[in-house]
């Protein structure tokens, strides 16, 4: 294992201190403009637009930012997560987009770790249920049983427009979110962004 | 619906109770799946998932054993069947849904959509086809890499596994500059590409040096090659993709499909039909891969209209990461009126429970990894 550890060593630091900016998605992210184009998903109504709703698909006239920030935090984290958050993902019916990406969070160049954030491989050691994909009738008892393994105070996240407001495929699982991190898929960007945001980690 | 009830060519897969030949869809009678095996005295069913850790998608394992042995593996993917509604839709409300079939695989499942619409509709595809090849093998080398990625985890080797996960992300990255999306969405028309491939070739250039590198040390180590070895050993005249490659059919449909055709390229097989032919299969692949889209030459964009209101019926095979993926439309008006998606995950399955038996635990995740299957894709019921 040593031959290992030297070849890792070898290659150096490949964590980058501040995910390098030239390469955020231009989506998903925040767009801005107006567009009176006929939404697929009806993002856009009445000149507003709907990060949650939107497949970000760059069919409109709306223009991509590539500001990574479209989530929302709806309350405060519990205080004892701010030292280690474990996070449980569930995939109740995705494409699978979702599932990598929150996985990237984790790859070398984000280290997801650095910051607090780690992996739950049970929901009995989790401090938030992450949701992702539309609704699946087979999945339902399933994530009910997840959610009710979990000890208190329990959080969940919902990921992705499809689990936030059932995307372009089908119906959002019905979940009071604490934190809505929207894409499709969100990129890791969006991802670590959301959740030190709800860590009280940037402002 | 086109069905015919004479089988043509090999077997390519299953959609509903439609099976797939080369040349051929074929109606089933009434077939089922049948059940996980009796258990035997002495057997126990061990049931793993549809959610644990360890487990990218939902899905279920009932797993017959005695104890340490596996005498018999039944996948049960049906968890995270979607329903979606993709009938009387156009082709481009349809093609958002095709792109999230297997988010994955999407450049794969839009191209081969598209072609098929193409190919319903008579339209001329000559401008975009090489860019299409550019998408489909930078897919292929990501799903690729994942794959190996997911064997060096599951012989907990974390320096490969880290060194791996930031290829995966740099090629994610070089996918994004290209198409604006990390996973192609939005990236694909008829005949056309929405694209960008000016910094292709260095930055590709760069994954072949370091996956090399990677690759190298891998089969330099005794105990990782142990591990895949006689691991997870199967040989089967229907199989696809690089598990067929494996276990020594040439089948690929680089070679033989007639909307991509790739001239230059040269098939990779090995015959052992173990976790390690699939690993030397697909690191193979990962390189030829690259040396395709170093070559390949693509023609301007041309921005026209297509009329789209006509109608017709119209297929497509292309090969996928992980095997044939084929869609047979019928189109109405430019409305979808009937569709069949044969994805490389329904042999794929088939074949993993097949090479699981009479292997132990702890080889579990090295064969399921082998095999590069999405839930996703499997279970998708358009209506
Ligand atoms: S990007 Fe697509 S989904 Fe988002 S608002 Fe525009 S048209 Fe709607
Ligand atoms: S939100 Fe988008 S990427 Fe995520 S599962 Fe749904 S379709 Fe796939």
């Amino acid at each position: 294992m040593s031959q290992w550890f030297l070849r890792g060593i070898k290659k150096g630091i490949k964590t980058e201190k501040n995910f390098k900016d030239k390469y955020k998605p231009y989506y998903p992210s925040k767009l801005e403009g107006k567009s009176d184009y006929n939404c697929p998903v009806n993002a856009i109504k009445n000149g507003e637009w709907d990060e949650n709703k939107c497949i970000y698909c760059g069919k409109c006239d709306l223009n991509p930012t590539k500001d990574e920030k479209i989530y929302k935090i709806n309350d405060a984290m519990p205080e004892m997560f701010k030292k280690s958050f474990y996070i449980y993902p569930l995939d109740s019916g995705t494409c699978g987009a979702c599932n990598a990406e929150f996985n990237s969070i984790f790859y070398p160049q984000y280290d997801a770790n650095r910051f607090k954030i780690f992996l739950s491989n049970t929901p009995r050691h989790a401090d938030a249920l992450l949701l992702m994909g539309v609704y699946t009738e087979n999945m339902h008892d399933v994530i009910k049983n997840a959610y009710d393994a979990m000890p208190d105070p329990k959080v969940i996240i919902g990921f992705g427009s499809c689990a936030l407001t059932g995307g372009i495929i089908g119906s959002s699982i019905n979940e009071k979110f604490n934190v809505e991190i929207a894409g499709c898929p969100p990129s890791p960007y969006t991802i670590i962004s959301a959740i030190l945001k709800y860590k009280g980690d940037i402002k | 619906m086109q069905s015919f009830n004479k089988k043509n060519g090999r077997y390519i897969g299953r959609y509903k109770n439609y099976d797939a030949y080369l040349n051929k869809i074929v109606k089933l009678s009434g077939e089922n799946e049948g059940d996980i095996n009796e258990k035997l005295p002495g057997e126990m069913v061990f049931n793993y998932g549809p959610s644990a850790g360890g487990l990218e998608e939902s899905v279920n394992f009932k797993i017959i054993t005695p104890g340490e042995k596996i005498n018999s593996v039944r996948v049960d993917s049906s968890f995270k069947r979607r329903n979606i509604k993709i009938l009387n839709n156009n082709i481009y409300d349809a093609l958002l849904k095709i792109e999230r079939i297997n988010g994955y695989h999407s450049a794969s499942n839009s191209i081969c959509f598209l072609l098929a619409v193409e190919n319903a509709l008579n339209i001329e595809n000559n401008e975009s086809n090489n860019k299409r090849v550019i998408e489909i093998e930078l897919e292929r080398i990501r799903s690729n890499l994942h794959i190996v990625k997911g064997l060096t985890e599951s012989a907990g080797f974390s320096v490969p596994e880290k060194q791996l996960s930031y290829l995966i992300e740099e090629v994610s990255r070089i996918i994004s500059e290209a198409f604006k999306h990390r996973y192609f969405f939005g990236a694909n028309y008829i005949n056309n590409v929405r694209c960008n491939f000016n910094n292709l070739n260095e930055n590709i250039l760069k994954i072949k040096k370091e996956f090399l590198s990677i690759y190298e040390d891998l089969l330099a180590s005794k105990i990782f090659m142990d591990r895949l070895q006689e691991n997870g050993t199967v040989k089967d005249i229907n199989s696809t993709g690089p598990a067929a490659r494996a276990s020594g059919y040439n089948y690929d449909a680089r070679l033989d499909s007639r909307s991509l055709f790739y001239e230059s390229y040269k098939i990779f097989t090995m015959n052992s039909g173990d976790v390690f032919s699939r690993f030397m299969v697909r690191s193979d692949e990962i390189f030829s891969s690259i040396e395709l889209i170093e070559n390949i030459k693509v023609k301007e964009n041309i921005n026209k209209d297509y009329d789209l209101n006509k109608s017709g019926s119209g297929n497509a095979r292309i090969e996928s990461p992980q095997g044939d993926l084929f869609y047979h439309l019928d189109i109405k008006d430019g409305k979808i009126n009937d569709i069949i998606m044969v994805s490389p995950s329904y042999i794929n399955i088939k074949l993993f429970e097949k090479a699981m038996r009479g292997n132990i635990f702890t080889d579990f995740f090295f064969v399921w990894e082998s095999f590069g299957i999405w839930i996703s894709e499997k279970e998708v019921n358009f209506i």
